[in-house]
Parts: C-alpha cells; sequence; structure tokens
C-alpha cells in the first residue's frame, strides 16, 4: 500500500462513504416517516371540495389542484426537514463517536468524505421523495378517475353538449399525473438538496447540532421569503421610491450568502396548476441547484479541511 | 526527513487557544521523537499530558503549530502518508448499524481494496481478532473488549507499515487486555511498526522497545526500555529450593563483603493480572 498515490478526489471512495451513510440512515428507521405520509396522502382521497353547489360549481379541478398543493407542500416540508435534520447529525455524531478519526487517519481526503455524506443524505431523500411520488400520483390517478366520472354524471345535468363536456374533461384530466407534475416534485428535491448542502456547511464548523438544525431552518425561511422581499423592492421602485444604500447593501449581502428559493418553487406551484412547464426551464433550474449544491459543498471543504479534532 | 524511520517528529509544538479565553495552552511543546521501523514506542504520561495531540499530530487531525511530523518519511499532514497507517483511537465507536464483517469491508474500500482481495482480507483480520463468530453481529451489540479487538481489525485492514494505538486496552478486562496485548506482540514479530499509548504501565513494560514519558506538553526522558529502567549498581538473585543453610551462607558472605548491603529477601510474587488468567481461563 505504501507506494500507492492518493488522488485529490475519488469517485469510488465518494460512493463507499455514500452508501455507508445510507445504510446508516435506513438503519436508523428514517424512512418511518413515510407512514405518516402515506396515510396523510390516501386520507386526502376521502376528503371531498363543495364543487357541486355554489360559485365554484362545475370547477372541479381546484378539487385534484388541493390534492397536489397538500401534497406536494408535504412532501417539500418533509423534504427539507429531512434534509436538514440528517445533514446536520451525521458529522457530529461522527466526530463525537471518534468514527471521524478512523476514516480520516485512512487516506480519504476531507472532500472525498464531505461529499459522500452529502451524497448519502440525498440519495436517501431522493429515494423518500420517489416512494412519496409514487403515492401522490398513484393517489391522484384514482382521484383524477372518480372526479371525472363525477363529471360524466353531473354536466350532462346542467345541460352541457357533449364538446363542452369533452372540453371541460380534457382540462380535468391536465390536473392528473403528468410530467409537469414531476417537474413540480424535482424542483422540491432541489430544494432539499441545497438546504442539505447549507447543513453540511453549518455542521463544518458548528460546535451543536442545534445550533446547525436552528440555523439551517433560519437559511430555509430566508430562501424563501428573500425573493417575495426583492418583489416587494422592485415594486418600490416602479413607485418611483428609492431604497436607501444600506438596504440595497443588505439585499445584496442576502441574495449573495442566502439560496434564493423561489424560482424552484414557482416550478412547483405550476406544477400544481398544470400550467405548461418548459424542459429549457428545468434544465436551468437543475443548474442553478448544481450551482448551490456545488459552491455550499467547496465552502464545507475550505472550512472542514482545516478543522482540527 | 529521513526515510529510513518509520516516525520522525521535530520539535512538534501545538498550541490551543480556547475561546473566550486570552491564554493560549500549550499542549505539546517541543517533542520530538524517532520510531525505527519494525519496532514498540510505548508513550506514556498523565491524562493531559499532550500524548493523544501528539498521536493526532502524526495522523494529521491536528495541525502542528510549528514542527514537522513524518510518517515513512511523508509529512504527516498529506493524505498519501496515511496509506501506511492504521489507527485505534481511545475508546472507538464506530458505526453501530454496521456488523463486525462490513466495519472491515468499510476500511478497506475506504483505502482501495476491492474484490477477492478484500473478502479474503476481512476473514483473515476477523481471525486475528478472534471474531469470527460475531462477524454478521452489529456493533451496536458488541463489548468494550470486541470493539477493541474490530478496532485495531480496521486499523490494520491494509496491512500498514505502522499501527497508532491510543489507549488500546482501555475498559477492557484483563482477559481482553491479554488478547490485544497478545496482538501488538504478533504485530511486533510480522515487523510492523508499533506506536502506542497507554495508562498501564506493566503492559507498556511487556511490550515496548523504546519509551517516551511526557509530561506537561514536553518530553521528559526517552530511550530503550532496558536502558531507562534497569538499576546498574543493584543485582537480583532468584533461587529454586534454597535450603536455609544456604541463605545463611549467601546472608554471612554478603556481611562480610564491604559495601555490600542486603536490601530485602523473600518470596517472588505473581502479578495479579496472571493470576486472575490463570483462574479464569
Amino acid at each position: 500500500m505504501s507506494q500507492a498515490k492518493t488522488s485529490f478526489i475519488s469517485l469510488r471512495r465518494i460512493l463507499i462513504i455514500a452508501r455507508s451513510t445510507v445504510t446508516q440512515l435506513v438503519r436508523m428507521k428514517v424512512f418511518w416517516f413515510l407512514a405518516p405520509i402515506a396515510l396523510l396522502f390516501v386520507g386526502l382521497q376521502y376528503f371531498d371540495a363543495f364543487w357541486y353547489e355554489g360559485p365554484e360549481a362545475a370547477q372541479p379541478q381546484q378539487e385534484l389542484q388541493m390534492h397536489k398543493n397538500l401534497c406536494l407542500g408535504t412532501m417539500m416540508l418533509f423534504g427539507s426537514l429531512f434534509a436538514i435534520v440528517s445533514t446536520a447529525l451525521l458529522i457530529p455524531r461522527d466526530i463525537e463517536d471518534r468514527t471521524l478519526y478512523t476514516i480520516l487517519s485512512k487516506p480519504v481526503p476531507r472532500l472525498d468524505y464531505l461529499c459522500g455524506k452529502l451524497l448519502g443524505v440525498l440519495i436517501v431523500i431522493a429515494i423518500a421523495m420517489l416512494v412519496m411520488d409514487i403515492l401522490l400520483v398513484t393517489t391522484l390517478h384514482y382521484r383524477t378517475a372518480g372526479v371525472l366520472a363525477d363529471m360524466d354524471d353531473f354536466l350532462p345535468r346542467l345541460g352541457w353538449g357533449q364538446d363542452l363536456i369533452d372540453a371541460k374533461k380534457a382540462e380535468i384530466a391536465a390536473h392528473g399525473p403528468s410530467w409537469g407534475l414531476q417537474f413540480g416534485i424535482l424542483a422540491h428535491f432541489f430544494k432539499a438538496a441545497i438546504i442539505a448542502a447549507v447543513a453540511l456547511l453549518i455542521s463544518t464548523f458548528s460546535t451543536s447540532t442545534i445550533f446547525t438544525i436552528a440555523t439551517s431552518v433560519l437559511v430555509w425561511i430566508i430562501g424563501a421569503l428573500q425573493g417575495i422581499a426583492r418583489d416587494a423592492f422592485m415594486d418600490d421602485r416602479t413607485l418611483g421610491e428609492t431604497t436607501s444604500i444600506a438596504g440595497r447593501i443588505l439585499g445584496t449581502l442576502v441574495s449573495l450568502l442566502f439560496p434564493d428559493f423561489q424560482v424552484f418553487e414557482s416550478i412547483a406551484e405550476a406544477a400544481a396548476r398544470a400550467q405548461e412547464i418548459l424542459v429549457l426551464d428545468v434544465v436551468k433550474v437543475s443548474g442553478l441547484a448544481f450551482f448551490y449544491v456545488a459552491i455550499y459543498t467547496v465552502l464545507s471543504w475550505f472550512a472542514f479541511s482545516d478543522k482540527e479534532f | 526527513m529521513s526515510s529510513g524511520l518509520a516516525v520522525e517528529i521535530k520539535n512538534l509544538v501545538k498550541k490551543f487557544k480556547p475561546s473566550f479565553r486570552a491564554k493560549t495552552i500549550r499542549a505539546v511543546d517541543g517533542v520530538s521523537l524517532s520510531i525505527s521501523a519494525g519496532e514498540v514506542y510505548g508513550l506514556i504520561g498523565p491524562n493531559g499530558s499532550g500524548k493523544s495531540t501528539t498521536m493526532k499530530a502524526l495522523l494529521g487531525l491536528v495541525a502542528p503549530t510549528s514542527g514537522t511530523c513524518a510518517i515513512f518519511g511523508k509529512d504527516s499532514m498529506k493524505v498519501d502518508s496515511r496509506n501506511d497507517v492504521g489507527f485505534l483511537p481511545e475508546n472507538p465507536y464506530f458505526y453501530k448499524h454496521l456488523s463486525g464483517a462490513e466495519t472491515i469491508r468499510f476500511y478497506g474500500k475506504l483505502c482501495g481494496m476491492r474484490g477477492k482481495e478484500l473478502e479474503d482480507r476481512v476473514n483473515e483480520m476477523l481471525a486475528l481478532v478472534d471474531l469470527e463468530d460475531a462477524r454478521d453481529r452489529r456493533l451496536g451489540g458488541y463489548s468494550k473488549g470486541m470493539l477493541q479487538r474490530i478496532g485495531l481489525a480496521q486499523a490494520l485492514v491494509q496491512d500498514p507499515r505502522l499501527v497508532i494505538l491510543d489507549e488500546p486496552t482501555a475498559g477492557v478486562d484483563p482477559t481482553g487486555s491479554r488478547q490485544i496485548r497478545d496482538l501488538i506482540l504478533k504485530l511486533k514479530e510480522r515487523g510492523i511498526t508499533v506506536f502506542l499509548c497507554s495508562h498501564l504501565l506493566e503492559q507498556v513494560q511487556e511490550i515496548c522497545d523504546q519509551i517516551g514519558i511526557i509530561h506537561h506538553g514536553k518530553m521528559v526522558r526517552q530511550g530503550r526500555l532496558e536502558d531507562l529502567i534497569s538499576l546498574e549498581d543493584r543485582t537480583e538473585l532468584i533461587l529454586d529450593q534454597p535450603s536455609p543453610e544456604l541463605l545463611e551462607k549467601i546472608r554471612a558472605l554478603i556481611a562480610s563483603e564491604e559495601g555490600s548491603k542486603l536490601l530485602s529477601e523473600g518470596h517472588p510474587r505473581t502479578t495479579l493480572e496472571s493470576l486472575f488468567l490463570e483462574e479464569t481461563q
């Protein structure tokens, strides 16, 4: 072994650490959190909006949109919280148990260790998202079929012609399972991946898990709100009001330090509304997510490379 | 740095600056030591004397404030130097979710091993540390001694030329402690260099070729064990079945010799460890 030259970064070593991280999380029974989500998704099947009467009459797609909104919101919430908690726990636990000593005393560059841990968390999030995705698609499929069957019964009684009924049914079917919906779920996965990378960065210099979790949640909230804040700022300018220099510096700093989740949110919202999502937009969002994850991982490496144990 | 030595530490200084305190702590203060290939070196000292910090600096887990550490001539801050090292930290806790075999396999893979070579090595290591029966049991159910032995197995998985052991028998019962001691002696027979620190001075005395005594971060004594502990001006005789008349003659002879003095006599005793092992095995 003595003559071996250790490469700066190795995909093989990263995959070994990632696999161990996945095994660790799976054997910690983290997937149990999917059980209440499954119950929620299935339970939503039996929750009807009162669209047969009132101003919402003949707008049954709202029923499906509500189903998607609730399911996507749950996926986003659990995905992000899971990303924060699992990432925040892994490195401090390795340090506390001195497992990190034995790993780093092998020919393992610290960048490999960080990338492996992050990749492991992302794989587990992807598996969890996939399970939730399958649940959502299945429940949405049956719900859409149910609504369409109801429409066959309900719309003729309103005196609608067959052309109108077919158009309405096509509109409703568009709210069923679709590629657009998959893009929305992908956007939520990207958000979870970014917040996991943020938690990884914080855990490299934080001395407590609670601090890492609390700070990561704060970054998550700022990331979700900074787009809204920026929109408000833009509105002020359109009204002819000027923002102070301090305000502009603060805004720039926030946008540099914190991820902006608005673009991911807009994809997810479009998916829930069954609006068309261009593949090019998905590619752009994927690139942005990769950029954020890469930046936070490199910053984590800078912080971790000089860390002493 | 000389590459003929397994370990070479030159003027190692490590200072820590505790938070909210102006005064820095000098955990290691100008320590120098060298270990030749195949030697067993024991670093002893009280708690907080700088033993673990010295080991961590050698493994690149802490960066020296000044001075250098090298393993087989390679700067220990470089990842490459760790190809030749196995490390067992004090009170190790490995991934509890992995079994014994999975743990050794994981560390073997990190060292670039794979396929049949890795599987053969996993089996060999489990046999070496006598954990074949527990190979598929998760580490969460291992005893302290078993954890130390699996730790030793992971340290040896890539067949390193140097093994660093931080308190290898801490918290282990006498039987487990003896097994670990025997393993270290096996390593010595195979020509593997061992650098260990321990509080069990009797064990250090039994297995080490060289000793370093560290106190308040400074190396206060260092050298070959026999040179350090032998009392050149005293002689010990152990007689088997001596008659009372013979003993009396010896006493009289000593008394007749000017400058010689009988300091003590009695029956030699076995050690408590030997007695314990005799009764329990």
